[in-house]
Formats: structure tokens, C-alpha cells, sequence
């Protein structure tokens, strides 16, 4: 009978340490190191050939390995490592890693989306707030506000031209208001 | 065998003889070959049940196709439970069959197997004699299945009266363990157990 081999002294706590956090990252199949690592919704990491087999395995009931919450090939997440460029072991025919979704980041203040390919919204955005935009372009030239970009930086840039495109929208709609 | 399988029992069988359970005795694991195919595993009979003090030998057979499909497990001790035959040790566990998750391990199916033991399911029987005794003589059957810890598991409670009841049908030239399942399946009636052997 194998005898349960007791961790003698020489192991200190450190190596121990080590070895719970390799583990943190084993496949919850293969117990080795996940590669090609995908995670369920659930929160279970696994190797992507691995979790995919076992989805082969089971058509009819495709569950978690690890909690038996659903699961589908279509949601999981890869999970993208800085050394997971590095090539890959391609014994195993599985269909590719299913790829990463990627949702646009929240607005965080500044202009709202800003951007040359739906100028027309914001052209009428720019009139409906002309006297502001005006007004503000105007007492704030020469002294720039304390929360402007630095200077040099793409978003200093990029402000300063929303602002020209104000003035000149302002002015233009003034010309029109006169000749009307 | 599959690469996957062998590796996998290998870091198995490495963590569940550090496990708590094995410091504990409540469970033990052995290779039987050294390609990782086949183990013999052992589980402690848990406190306060009829099989308490008893220590059950399985046989677990790894399948080229593990972890994706379970581990074949049954009983080589003789045990006495509804949900295990007691002619061939055959189990019917939810885990081994259909509720099988890849991320199971050793480890855990022999703590599903002892909490089997603590916790019949009389109605998803293997063995049905023994599912009818226990729903309908539960008293009877915790003595018999204490009995048969006793005499194949090392338990520590001896039944004089039905070791004198089976001394009888030996005597008449029946074998031991067939004279045991007989007196078991008819709750001990000796009367019937004989007609049944003669029959
Ligand atoms: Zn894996
Ligand atoms: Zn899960």
C-alpha cells in the first residue's frame, strides 16, 4: 500500500506557496498547466482541447466537469496569457479556440464618441449647442481649462481641433442666420 | 493507453496520498500495474453505520477514455447494501454512470462511495433483495449488513446467532457464503433459507 508520503521538513513554505499558485492554473481536466486556456461562465479554467473532448464526449449533456452548470463551446472565454503567443502543441485536430468578444469600453467624459464617420449627428449636435459651445470656445481661448490635455498629446490635438470645427460651425451659422 | 489517462492517474494518485482522507485511513489508493490502468482502492466503513470498523476493497479499472468517461469501480469485499450486488460487487452510483464529470478524481469517487455507504438510495437499487429488506425490515437489514462487515471486512461485531445459523446449513453440506446469502435473504429464517437451498 503506498504509504502517504508526508511532506518532510526540508520543504518550506515558500515552495509550498509556489505550488498553490501553479496550481490555481491547472486545466480542471488534465491537471496540467491549461493551454490554450478557456475559462466557462462559470468560472472554471480548462485547456481549450481538453474541455472541447469532453463536450465531443457528451453531446447531449454539455455541462461544467467541475460545478455541472451549462456550458457551450460558444461560451466560453479564452484566455490570452503574456506568454501565450509562444507555438502551440497542434496534435490535437479541435477546431480553433473560439476568439475573444470585444465590446467597445464605456464613454468616460470628454466628447461622447466622437469620431469622423457619423459626422452628421454631431453636426447637428454641434448647431443645437452652438451658443455654449460657442460662448465657451470664446472665454476659454488663451487659458487653456485646468482639466485640457496636455499639450502635444493626441486628445490635446484632438480638442483643439473640436474646437476649431465649433468656431467655424458657430460662424458659419451666424453667416446663414444673416443672409436668410 | 491514451497519453491524457496515464498522466492524469499519475498526478491523481500523487495528490491522494498526500490527501487529508489517506492521513486519516478513511481511504487509500494502490497501484495494481505500473501503466497507470488499474488500481486498488479501499474505503474505511463510516462511523455509524452498519459498516463501521470495515475496510472495503475496490477494484477500479481506468478506461484509455479517462477522464472523459469514468472509471470502472466495484466492490472485491462482499458487502451487504442496496445500491451494491452482493454477487458481484457491481455498484450503481450516479457519478460512475451518466453524472460522470471529467474533473472527478480518484479521490472523489471513493468519498462518493463512502458517502454511499452512509446514505442508501433504495430506490435506484443494484441489488433488489437487499433494497426490499432494507425499506422493509431496516433493523433486520442493518444486522445483516453488520454481520457481513464482520465476516468480509474486518468489522468488529461478531452475530453469534447467525453465525450458529449458519453453522447449521454447513453442516448439511452447504457452502459458507451460500449459506450466508440464503439466511440473509430470507431475513434470517432459517426454515425458509433451506427450503430454498434444497428447493
Ligand atoms: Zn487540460
Ligand atoms: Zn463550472
Amino acid at each position: 500500500m503506498a504509504a502517504a508520503n508526508e511532506p518532510g521538513p526540508s520543504r518550506n513554505n515558500e515552495e509550498k506557496e509556489k505550488e498553490k499558485d501553479e496550481r490555481m492554473f491547472e486545466c480542471n481536466i488534465c491537471l496540467d498547466t491549461a493551454r490554450d486556456a478557456v475559462v466557462s461562465l462559470c468560472g472554471h479554467l480548462f485547456c481549450w482541447p481538453c474541455l472541447h473532448q469532453w463536450l465531443e464526449t457528451r453531446p447531449n449533456r454539455q455541462v461544467c466537469p467541475v460545478c455541472k452548470a451549462a456550458i457551450s463551446k460558444e461560451k466560453v472565454i479564452p484566455l490570452y496569457g503574456r506568454g501565450s503567443t509562444k507555438q502551440e502543441d497542434p496534435r490535437n485536430k479541435v477546431p480553433p479556440r473560439p476568439p475573444g468578444q470585444r465590446s467597445e469600453p464605456e464613454n468616460n467624459g470628454g466628447f461622447p464618441g466622437f469620431g469622423f464617420g457619423d459626422g452628421g449627428f454631431h453636426m447637428s449636435f454641434g448647431i443645437g449647442a452652438f451658443p455654449f459651445g460657442f460662448f465657451t470656445s470664446t472665454f476659454n481661448f488663451g487659458e487653456p481649462r485646468p482639466s485640457a490635455a496636455p499639450r502635444g498629446t493626441p486628445q490635446f490635438e484632438e480638442e483643439q481641433f473640436v474646437s476649431k470645427v465649433f468656431l467655424w460651425v458657430a460662424i458659419m451659422f451666424v453667416c446663414w442666420l444673416l443672409m436668410a | 493507453m491514451a497519453n491524457i489517462a496515464a498522466q492524469r492517474i499519475k498526478r491523481e494518485f500523487k495528490e491522494v496520498i498526500k490527501s487529508e482522507e489517506v492521513a486519516k485511513c478513511a481511504i487509500k489508493v494502490e497501484l495494481v500495474n505500473d501503466n497507470y490502468t488499474e488500481l486498488k482502492g479501499e474505503i474505511a466503513g463510516p462511523p455509524e453505520t452498519p459498516y463501521e470498523g470495515g475496510t472495503f476493497v475496490l477494484e477500479i479499472k481506468v478506461p484509455e477514455t479517462y477522464p472523459f468517461n469514468p472509471p470502472k469501480v466495484r466492490f472485491i469485499t462482499k458487502i451487504w447494501h442496496p445500491n451494491i450486488s452482493s454477487v458481484t460487487g457491481a455498484i450503481c452510483l450516479d457519478i460512475l454512470k451518466d453524472q460522470w464529470a471529467a474533473a472527478m478524481t480518484l479521490r472523489t469517487v471513493l468519498l462518493s462511495l463512502q458517502a454511499l455507504l452512509a446514505a442508501a438510495e433504495p430506490d435506484d437499487p443494484q441489488d433488489a433483495v437487499v433494497a426490499k429488506q432494507f425499506k422493509e425490515n431496516q433493523d433486520m437489514f442493518k444486522q445483516t449488513a453488520r454481520h457481513w462487515t464482520s465476516i468480509y471486512a474486518g468489522g468488529p461485531h461478531r452475530n453469534t446467532e447467525f453465525d450458529l445459523k449458519i453453522r447449521r446449513l454447513t453442516d448439511m453440506g452447504i457452502e459458507d457464503h451460500q449459506a450466508r446469502v440464503a439466511l440473509s435473504s430470507y431475513n434470517w429464517d432459517l426454515e425458509r433459507a433451506t427450503e430454498q437451498l434444497f428447493s
